[in-house]
């Protein structure tokens, strides 16, 4: 079985544009969550999400090319550029057949499938704009990824709500394993839209929080989650391939599993079961047993059922760590999208690279319905070995993954 | 991967709606009867528009099929996607009994379709009249369809929804043959729905890429596409898994490839280099030189470029010569581009071809184009021997995939017609 190893990261985050920026702010615990000033939230029953202020995509794009890309696209490119270069892969003189585009995404471009249909009901059939359809569909940042570096390997995109980024991840293994290409670009976008929040605010599942004197804001626990958007890209290649190259390894994929719960969307207290399934078999296909796991990537998000699903799949996996169970709820600081999988993974193999654990909390926190700040435990020093990361959705579906200290960074 | 441990793939059991059928011997019918499910949209108002035809299925009440609790908060398109699952899974004699406790997975592939519930509701906000209840929305995500079959079957395996347009559900079928292939999944549901909306009726007249009569692929006379709708669902298993239930078999996945032609969002490569390439990639992959295809199922949309470029890419791959034997017809002039679930309607059809030795119809091919001068078969189907067949699907993006199928495999291990 080919071994697929990590030798680039490219983060456009709430936490920070470009990986050291976001590295910086992850470790600091320091939230991405802002009062929204780029549309009217006046209406709405929330103001806050992990929205990005500050990405400009004249810093990655010429103007010509980002000018007709929706802001997925800009940031998926963007991020793109950024894990290249980190790999140190000269994408001018490898065979760009043989790289491949895997993305995961929940909607892609929402702004560009709205500002497309609300110009069409403004100004009839006849003045929609197609400049603006193209750009509607999902697929349209990994397109515009392999056009701006001109691959021409396999490409394609999933969409599967929040758990997008993890089927994306197990289809690039995928196609590593069947040798259908030798270097993958893997990643996870989605981008905020009016849109986008007006219909969750509007089904009543974000976190009905708005944001206070000096910007201070204080998400209700189990009070639903709260949006955000980004996008990061990998590039995962197999270890003898990056040996090869004497590329610098950031992590190891050990083992990605998704399973599917098979009951009634919603009903997760009552049917628990498959995420610690999944995890059970990223952890035996990983060959690492639970207490070989130096740290916990969960995907709580502030929703009441998920974050309790969380926990109880978490302390059935973990029974011997009791109540000193400590998890990285990374969505806490940044929101949560389809691609953000993307991310928190970006942050994992940060980790493990530069051996410094993430900031954790008690996973106790994830039970508890109260306003107080949380408490992130920050600067702890310990060696990473091994780090499992969860993912599930409201719907069904539950994804472990596990990544390792590549052998060759010496922390293995 | 070891090559020994690789299981073959055969396809056992077809759902499928269309606008020609509303069922697998209904869709067979029209197949290769050459009917033509293209007339007047009476799902939303096409006045206004330079087209107003698409191939639309004709019940336009869909939850006739299912009891009323079974329909909550679904939208056209999963319908359309469930009542395909449905017989699938009847014509693949998959009851509870026999797929209980297997790693069944569902790869589906998916369009716009699930922005039908979401204009509703756009409409009404936009507006600001009465305004629809949010619980429409829940539909709206990409994997709605892929989730509700899963838990409707309680289906326990991977899930994943692939969304690159136009090749979604042929890419969709492609990773379940790789799920089958190396053992990961027993059983693969897989296939793709769509349903038609104002969103991409509106896209593709604001591209002038829709004909305002009923498409004509291969014809010069071709002035575009017509949208459609409808959805195919595929039962891919292990050759052993499918001898050992007795099951049916239509045809044998052989391979299949994907790339991207990385040139622009909208127009193909005018050299061909992806189309051709994504179609020699796959005879690689399924171990076939080119002499042993007698069927291309078309992507075939009936627009200028397409259909000339596509011609191109042919004759690269099987040269000038050999593509002239070769049997290529588009299913899109019957049932029209039905999106994200064309690559898995038309795998569907190749797929039956291959197990009747029929190949399908292109229909309204009047007037030969000198650009398209392959053999589209036009209007009628045709008896011949199909050994194997290829499937292509190109996207929106640039996303191409090429599907490869061949006949049978017969109990002593030759090769033969269905079961």
């Amino acid at each position: 079985m080919t071994d697929s190893v990590i030798t680039g990261i490219g983060v456009i985050s709430s936490l920070g544009v470009g990986r050291e920026v976001f590295w910086r702010n992850c470790m600091a615990a320091r939230p991405g969550l802002k009062k929204i000033t780029g549309f009217d939230t006046s209406a709405l029953q929330s103001d806050v999400a992990g929205w990005i202020d500050d990405f400009n995509p004249a810093q990655f794009l010429p103007q010509m090319t980002y000018r007709r890309m929706s802001r997925a696209s800009q940031m998926a490119v963007a991020a793109s550029i950024e894990a290249l270069d980190d790999s140190g892969l000269d994408i001018t003189i490898i065979d760009k057949s043989r790289v491949a585009v895997i993305m995961g995404t929940a909607y892609g471009s929402s702004s560009c499938i709205d500002d497309f249909f609300t110009g069409f009901l403004r100004e009839g059939p006849r003045c929609a704009n197609p400049f603006l359809f193209s750009e509607t569909v999902p697929n349209a940042p990994a397109s515009h990824i392999a056009m701006f570096h001109r691959i021409t390997g396999p490409n394609t995109t999933f969409c599967q709500n929040m758990l997008s980024f993890e089927t994306a991840l197990l289809y690039a293994q995928n196609i590593l394993r069947n040798n259908n290409a030798d270097i993958v670009l893997v990643g996870g976008v989605d981008e905020l839209s009016a849109e986008q929040y007006a219909c969750y605010d509007a089904l009543g599942c974000i976190n009905k929080v708005k944001a206070g004197d000096g910007g201070r804001i204080l998400p209700r626990p189990g009070g639903g989650f709260i949006l955000g958007e980004g996008a990061a890209v990998l590039v995962m290649e197999g270890r003898e391939y990056a040996r090869r190259r004497k590329a610098n390894m950031r992590g190891m994929l050990k083992s990605v599993t998704t399973v599917g719960g098979g009951f009634t969307p919603g009903q997760h207290r009552k049917q628990c079961g498959q995420l610690s399934h999944a995890v059970s078999i990223a952890a035996k296909e990983a060959g690492i047993s639970p207490d070989k796991i130096d740290q916990i990537s969960i995907c709580a998000n502030f929703s009441r059922e998920l974050d309790l699903f969380e926990y109880n799949q978490l302390r059935a996996f973990f029974k011997s760590r009791g109540d000193t169970l400590a998890v990285s709820p990374l969505k806490y600081l940044m929101g949560d999208f389809g691609g953000a999988g993307a991310v928190r993974a970006a942050a994992v193999l940060l980790s493990l690279y530069l051996q410094q654990p993430l900031p954790t909390l008690s996973a106790e926190v994830l039970r508890v319905d109260s306003v107080s700040p949380l408490s992130w435990n920050t600067g702890s020093s310990c060696t990473t070995r091994a780090v499992l990361m969860t993912s599930a959705t409201l719907t069904g579906s539950s994804a472990g993954i596990i990544f390792t200290a590549a052998e060759e960074c010496g922390a293995a | 991967m070891a090559e020994q441990n690789l299981q073959r793939v055969v396809v056992s059991g077809i759902g499928i709606i269309t606008s020609i059928g509303e069922s697998l011997p209904a869709f067979r019918q029209g197949l290769f009867n050459g009917a033509c499910g293209i007339g007047p949209v009476t799902l939303f108002d096409t006045s206004g528009f330079p087209c107003q035809l698409a191939a639309q299925v004709q019940h336009e009440n869909l939850k006739f099929f299912f009891a009323p609790r079974e329909t909550k908060r679904m939208s056209r398109c999963d319908l359309l996607g469930l009542i395909a699952a449905r017989e699938a899974f009847s014509d693949a004699s998959l009851t509870p009994e026999v797929y209980e406790g297997k790693a069944i997975s569902v790869i589906l592939g998916a369009g716009a379709g699930s922005m039908l519930s979401w204009e509703h509701y756009r409409r009404s906000t936009y507006s600001g009249k009465a305004r629809t209840r949010p619980s429409v929305l829940l539909s709206v995500p990409q994997c709605t369809l892929t989730d509700s079959i899963a838990n409707r079957y309680r289906l326990c395996g991977h899930r994943a929804t692939i969304a690159t347009a136009c090749s979604s559900s042929a890419t969709a079928i492609g990773y379940g043959f790789d799920l089958i292939r190396s053992g990961d999944s027993d059983i693969v549901v897989t296939g793709g729905s769509e349903s038609l909306t104002e969103l991409t009726f509106a896209g593709f007249n604001s591209l002038r890429l829709m004909d305002s009569g009923c498409c004509r692929p291969f014809d010069k006379n071709r002035r575009g596409l017509s949208l459609g709708e409808g959805a195919a669902m595929l039962m891919l298993e292990s050759y052993e898994h499918a001898r050992k239930r007795n099951a049916t078999v239509y045809a044998e996945v052989l391979g299949y490839a994907v790339n991207a032609d990385a040139y622009n969002m909208t127009s193909p490569d005018p050299e061909a280099a992806g189309m051709s390439a994504v179609m020699a990639a796959a005879l690689v992959k399924a171990g076939l030189s080119m002499d042993r295809v007698d069927y291309i199922n078309a992507h075939g949309t009936g627009t200028q470029i397409n259909d000339a470029i596509e011609t191109i890419a042919i004759k690269k791959v099987f040269g000038n010569r050999h593509a002239l034997s070769i049997a290529v017809s588009s299913t899109k002039s019957m049932v029209g581009h039905c999106l994200g679930a064309s690559g898995a309607i038309e795998a569907a059809a190749t797929v039956l071809a291959i197990a009747e030795q029929i190949a399908p119809p292109t229909l309204h091919v009047d007037t030969p184009d000198p650009a398209c001068d392959l053999d589209y078969v036009p209007g009628m189907a045709r008896k011949q021997p199909i050994r194997t067949a290829l499937s292509n699907s190109f996207a929106f993006g640039g996303n191409n995939t090429c599907l490869v199928f061949g006949r049978a495999p017969m109990p002593n291990g030759k090769k033969g017609c269905a079961l």
